[in-house]
């Protein structure tokens, strides 16, 4: 009897020990794997804080001598500066999102909520465009926006991103728009809602998270698209950020400028670290939305 | 407030008729209850009262002014569906007067009203609440809620209580019927479960594949069933049936079943019944309508063997085979034999039906 209950407290903490020895190994397994993925951030960030010589130098060790914006200044110096070029990408890339959300929007609402004929054929056509190769279609594509004196112009260069974003984006807002009962709808109606106040105050506020995830999908996806702002701008004032960093590791004067290039780098991406961070939650519901129940 | 008159109202989907010609004349006040089986078209006929479904043929008045051509919202109608469709972004205020803003009423009137509204239903303190926070009889309330506060000509409701547990949807049951009395209004109920039809409806309303089998005041509908779908509708358990011939025999009028037992039938039915005579007919009685104790005028003695006992508690139900069918008796639990044993069970012929073999039409 005294046996017996003596022996229980033993055995829970012998379970007590087996969880918390599992959690220690979680941490550890999971730490390593968030450094290794952190690791070459972490690492442009230190180099881009160092003094140039010393990022040329010893580009490998994460502490520095002292703390310098000289890589910063001297990415000022790099065709018409830094500054304008990341002007120029934000003015992309919310370009890019603002056209994309305004037509992916009633684009998904109506092939949500709207019977009307050739709709599935519509869709599928839409759809299929996301199987072309970008690259296959570039000389059509320039011949296009010369056609329409686009060429070279940071809006000839929105218009190819919305194209090519488009059908994702449909597809994700139809899906969207797919989660809103229709009860909730009819109820409006109901309520004596016009279409407008409906697709206003119901449905977009619930597919608010379908919208997030477009908008940064739009956003990721023309911030850092290179080729086509390569090969569609030619003025060197309406260069982005990516096509600076590739004039900045090309090097100025023959040789790399590593400092500059790990600044640029850094520049490049915490706007879309801190994007994603923000709607990281939206994006996650969004892109599950219609998938459970 | 207001009188709902459907006129030959038809509803088809292509080649099929969901409603085919439902009749109707809703008073003022009136609590009217649809009821029938899973796809009668008891929800397509409040769809297109409410004018979420186009009406393919007919007409649907309110207060005399014919509104097919009318948008819901131009209806003065107020539904509460079946998940109760509530804004789940919206808190239960604004849930409550999205409509009143519709009609752009002055910010203090509609406060008012939601306040009045939330006291009669008990909810004052959950009207900062998101309708997910909330649990399914406070979300039964909030719909009900956002369904008075715009004092509408009609109620619609759709199998509102299906989606709550047994004993909230008893409880549901009178507090709607309380709302009612509260604010008299006149109201449409759908639901497919007779219990619900009989306990709150002024009238029910049986529907039976796109048809309205019969319409009238719940005890009405169970003392005279217009036909045997409705018989064995309403009323739990269901009433049993047999098929049977109608025989003079000498003076008496009598019932003879398959298996050549032969039932009486008492002095008064005779001159209703005694027209059908020689006819297959199928005979129903409740299982009400049996008990262990005889003595009663127009009782019909049977030798029966149970085969299977369910107490309930105030009554006791039995199962026995009679005539090539299982029959159920609601006795007295005082009777009650157990299983595999027989009884003498007493018909009361007084209460029993007769329905036209073929069509099913009472007799
Ligand atoms: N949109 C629709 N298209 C085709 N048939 C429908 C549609 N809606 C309902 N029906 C059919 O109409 C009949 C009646 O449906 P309903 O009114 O919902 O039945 P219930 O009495 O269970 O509420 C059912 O057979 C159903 O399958
Ligand atoms: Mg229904």
């Amino acid at each position: 009897m005294t046996l017996a209950n003596a022996s229980k407290p033993i055995l829970r903490r012998d379970e007590a020990g087996g969880e918390t020895v599992r959690y220690a190994l979680f941490v550890l397994v999971a730490g390593l794997v968030a450094l290794f993925f952190l690791m070459p951030i972490v690492w442009s960030i230190a180099n881009s804080f160092k003094p140039a010589a010393e990022a040329l130098a010893d580009p490998v060790s994460l502490v520095s001598s002292a703390f310098s914006l000289e890589n910063y200044r001297r990415l000022e110096g790099v065709g018409a500066g830094w500054t304008s070029y990341a002007a120029n990408s934000v003015v992309v890339a919310l370009g890019t999102v603002a056209l994309t959300v305004l037509v992916a929007v009633p684009a998904g609402y109506g092939f949500s909520k709207f019977r009307f004929p050739g709709q599935t054929l519509l869709f599928v056509l839409v759809m299929a465009t996301m199987m072309i190769p970008f690259q296959s279609i570039l000389t059509p594509l320039f011949l296009i926006l010369k056609w329409l004196r686009l060429q070279n112009s940071l809006f000839g260069l929105v218009l190819i991103y919305v194209t090519f974003q488009l059908p994702f984006s449909i597809f994700m807002m139809r899906n969207a728009f797919d989660a809103v009962p229709r009860a909730l709808i009819e109820a409006a109606r109901i309520d004596g809602a016009s279409q407008w106040t409906i697709l206003r105050r119901i449905m977009l506020p619930i597919a608010l998270p379908g919208v997030a995830t477009v908008a940064m999908f739009a956003f990721l996806n023309s911030w850092n698209e290179f080729l086509a702002a390569l090969i569609f701008l030619s003025d060197q004032n309406k260069f982005t950020l990516p096509i600076m960093l590739v004039n900045v590791s090309s090097g100025i004067y023959g040789i790399i400028d590593w400092g500059a290039l790990q600044a640029g780098i850094t520049v490049t991406m915490v706007p879309c670290i801190v994007l994603f961070l923000s709607l990281q939650r939206y994006y996650v519901r969004g892109l599950t939305a219609g998938a459970v129940k | 407030m207001a009188r709902l008159e459907l006129k030959r109202v038809i509803k088809s989907y292509g080649n099929y008729e969901a409603v085919r010609g439902v009749d109707l004349d809703i008073a003022d006040n009136e609590f009217v209850v649809f009821v029938g089986p899973s796809g009668c078209g008891k929800s397509t006929t409040l769809r297109m009262i409410a004018g979420l479904e186009h009406i393919s043929g007919g007409e649907i008045a309110i207060d005399g002014r014919v509104v097919n051509r009318l948008q819901p919202g131009e209806r003065d109608i107020a539904m509460v569906f079946q998940n109760y469709a509530l804004y789940p972004h919206m808190s239960v205020a604004e849930n409550m007067s999205f409509c009143l803003e519709q009609q752009r009423m002055p910010r203090a009137e509609i406060e008012a009203r939601v306040r009045r509204a939330a006291e009669t239903l008990h909810i004052g303190a959950l009207l900062d609440r998101r309708p997910g926070q909330l649990s399914g009889g406070q979300r039964q309330r909030v719909a009900m809620g956002r369904a008075i506060v715009r004092n509408p000509k009609v109620f619609l409701f759709d199998e509102p209580l299906s989606n709550l547990d047994a004993k909230l949807r008893v409880q549901m049951r009178t507090e709607i019927k309380r709302l009612h009395q509260l604010i008299p209004t006149t109201t449409v109920y759908v639901t497919h479960d007779q219990i619900e039809a009989m306990t709150m409806a002024d009238r029910v309303v049986v529907m039976n594949a796109g048809l309205i089998e019969q319409a009238g005041p719940p005890q009405e509908l169970y003392h005279h069933p217009a036909s045997r779908f409705v018989a064995g509708f309403i009323g739990s358990p269901s009433m049993n049936f047999l098929d049977a011939r109608l025989e003079i025999s000498g003076d008496d009028l009598v019932l003879v079943l398959a298996d050549g037992l032969v039932l009486r039938v008492p002095e008064a039915k005779w001159a209703r019944y005694r027209p059908h005579a020689d006819e297959p007919v199928v005979f129903g009685i409740r299982p009400e309508a049996m008990s262990g104790t005889g003595g009663r005028a127009g009782a019909v003695a049977l030798e029966v063997t149970v085969d299977l006992v369910e107490p309930l508690g105030a009554a006791t139900m039995i199962y026995f085979d009679l005539a090539g069918a299982t029959l159920c008796a609601s006795i007295e639990p005082e009777h009650a034999p157990a299983a595999g044993s027989s009884m003498t069970l007493h018909l009361d012929m007084n209460r029993m039906h007769l329905f036209d073999a073929a069509s099913g039409r009472a007799l």
